[in-house]
């Protein structure tokens, strides 16, 4: 009747990581991290088990820091991040004289998506800044109607955010609306035809894509691209892409190696394609 | 030498049992303690006057409490708005008015209330709650503090109710009989008699209730949209301290300001619904007491 939830989740964090640090089996490689990479992991997991069942691979998401700080706290091998490591973590490794490798082994796109009747089809990143920084807040500026800007966004923790983040150089709004997730996100917007979110392109195109609109990007460099033109960001040209790590400990490259081995294959390779991503190889 | 056997499982019992309850105090003061103990971390690199005072909470750089405790107090206050009177004129209906049919099915049902699980709950929200707030106020989302509060509310609900028919039911008889000898209705002696001398036991009931809601986590989470601003209104998405936890102890990285940033905001929460927990308790000794 007195719920304490804090004191709970604390609780059950220390048993997780207890339990988690009691299973240590040689051929298992744990995968945590990034919940954009998660099915793709899962799906890459499955096919390499079928083809070596000496191998089993875990897959775990929560995110690209949770997967960092396990990879630290060694209850992962490989940590799946959609962002590449910062300052303070490489410190925190330094620290333990931990030296890590990262390995790209696909590259992932963000698509804006607006409802589906939204006036306009494509937008400009400096557009994007002023719209996610909050420094406008009303569509007029770019349609004409006087509608006020509603901006679903991912969790400040999310690597997706903090992609965005970056590469715009902005600090979001904070009337922004913060999402469990990449669907929630597109159920969302599908429902809002003054909303403009961010999501994995991955995410969108297993969905018909009948119910929103996903925005192309224009700079005055480049015409407009759509984040779901495979070709255009095989060649690298999508303002909004990004290469997605895997980072593992360089005293455990053998034990890891296999299953690294194998997302490089042909047959990875398709799997990835499948999954909404792009196979890193020809990008440069 | 059987004498001397039974005294020896007395002390064991003893000890057992003596165990048991400073394993939970143990745990209490463990928790508190490493509560304050991270927050001391973090007060040591962030002014507890920007804590307290600045108005944006935003990971990298600034790190201000006031908008997630204006939210928490929105969404709570909010719940209680809609609990209280309801919990309350339940209770009052369940021990005064119903016939004992009625109250054999509703108790129960009541109390089923609070086995649904916060995360049913919260789904609800996202589904349900969120589209139809949404079209009733003519705005484009539904998941603002309104949607929380009307779900705490009935989360808080059962919480309220129990403790409240146990208030009224406390009340002596002879109050009522007096009441109506001297020629009051039912009604008059219910709202003039009755709950103003359950009223001590009502007020636990109702900070018994904002307990429940201030440390609900994952229903505000999922409904509530998680905008880190400052609300202007209910219809404003709002994050609570609960679920900025939640959602930022995932992937903090370890040992960083912005971890023990989040232990601090828990301590805070743990000293508000501390404080309100003995508050509530003790009104309720207080009723105790009054009638014993």
């Amino acid at each position: 009747m007195f719920e304490t939830s804090p004191m709970r989740v604390i609780i059950s964090l220390f048993i997780l990581f207890y339990l988690q640090s009691c299973s240590t089996n040689n051929n298992t490689i744990k995968v945590k991290g990034s919940d954009t990479e998660v099915n793709l992991a899962v799906l890459m997991a499955e096919e390499f088990h079928q083809k070596d069942d000496e191998f089993l691979v875990s897959i775990s998401g929560g995110g690209s820091g949770l997967g960092i700080a396990s990879l630290l706290n060694g209850t992962a091998d490989i940590a799946n991040s959609s962002r590449r490591i910062n300052e303070e973590e490489i410190a925190l490794f330094s620290k333990k004289n931990i030296v890590l490798d990262s390995f790209i082994f696909a590259q992932d796109a963000i698509a804006f998506v607006v409802a589906k009747n939204f006036p306009i089809d494509s937008i400009s990143p400096p557009d994007l800044s002023k719209i996610l920084s909050g420094e406008v807040t009303n569509w007029s500026f770019l349609t004409k109607e006087d509608i006020p800007i509603n901006i679903y966004g991912r969790q400040s923790n999310s690597g997706t955010h903090e992609f965005v983040k970056i590469i715009l150089n902005i600090q979001f709004s904070p009337h922004a609306i913060q999402m469990n997730g990449n669907a929630q996100i597109l159920e969302a917007i599908k429902a809002d035809n003054s909303g403009i979110g961010y999501v994995g392109a991955g995410y969108v195109m297993e969905w018909e894509r009948g119910n929103i609109k996903v925005l192309k990007i224009y700079t005055n460099v480049s015409p407009s691209i759509s984040p779901l033109d495979s070709a255009k960001i095989a060649s690298g040209e999508y303002f909004f892409q990004r290469p997605l790590f895997q980072y593992y400990k360089v005293r455990d490259y053998e034990k890891v190696k296999p299953f690294l081995d194998f997302e490089k294959t042909e047959k990875g390779a398709k799997i990835i394609h499948l999954s909404g991503y792009y196979p890193a190889k020809k990008i440069k | 030498m059987t004498g001397n056997r039974r005294e020896k499982t007395d002390w064991f019992f003893k000890q057992i049992f003596k165990a048991t309850g400073f394993i939970t105090l143990a745990l209490l003061g463990g928790i508190f303690f490493m509560l304050v103990y991270n927050s001391f971390s973090f007060f040591a690199e962030i002014s507890p006057l920007d804590f307290f005072t600045g108005i944006q909470w935003d990971p990298d750089n600034k790190y201000s409490i006031l908008p997630l405790l204006v939210s928490t107090l929105f969404v709570a206050v909010g719940s209680m708005i809609i609990a209280v009177p309801l919990g309350i004129l339940t209770a009052a209906y369940l021990s005064e008015v119903a016939p004992k049919k009625v109250q054999t099915i509703l108790k129960p049902v009541i109390e089923m209330l609070a086995a649904i699980p916060s995360v049913a709950i919260g789904f609800l929200g996202i589904v349900l709650l969120g589209p139809g707030i949404s079209k009733l106020f003519g705005i484009q989302n539904g998941l603002n503090a309104l949607n929380g509060s009307i779900l705490l509310a009935i989360m808080a609900l059962p919480t309220i109710i129990t403790i409240s028919e146990d208030a009224i039911n406390a009340v002596p008889k002879s109050h009522r009989e007096a009441s109506l000898a001297l020629g009051a209705d039912k009604w008059e002696t219910l709202f003039k008699i009755t709950i103003p001398a359950a009223l001590p036991g009502l007020i636990a009931a109702v900070l018994l209730g904002l307990g429940r809601a201030l440390g609900e986590t994952m229903t505000v989470l999922m409904a509530t949209g998680n905008a880190s601003a400052i609300p202007r209104g209910f219809l404003d998405s709002v994050r609570t301290i609960t679920a900025t936890i939640a959602i930022e102890m995932g992937e903090v990285p370890y040992q960083t300001t912005h971890y023990f940033a989040l232990f601090a905001i828990a301590g805070i929460l743990f000293l508000i619904s501390l404080g309100i927990n003995f508050l509530g308790e003790y009104f309720a000794n207080r009723l105790r007491k009054f009638h014993a």
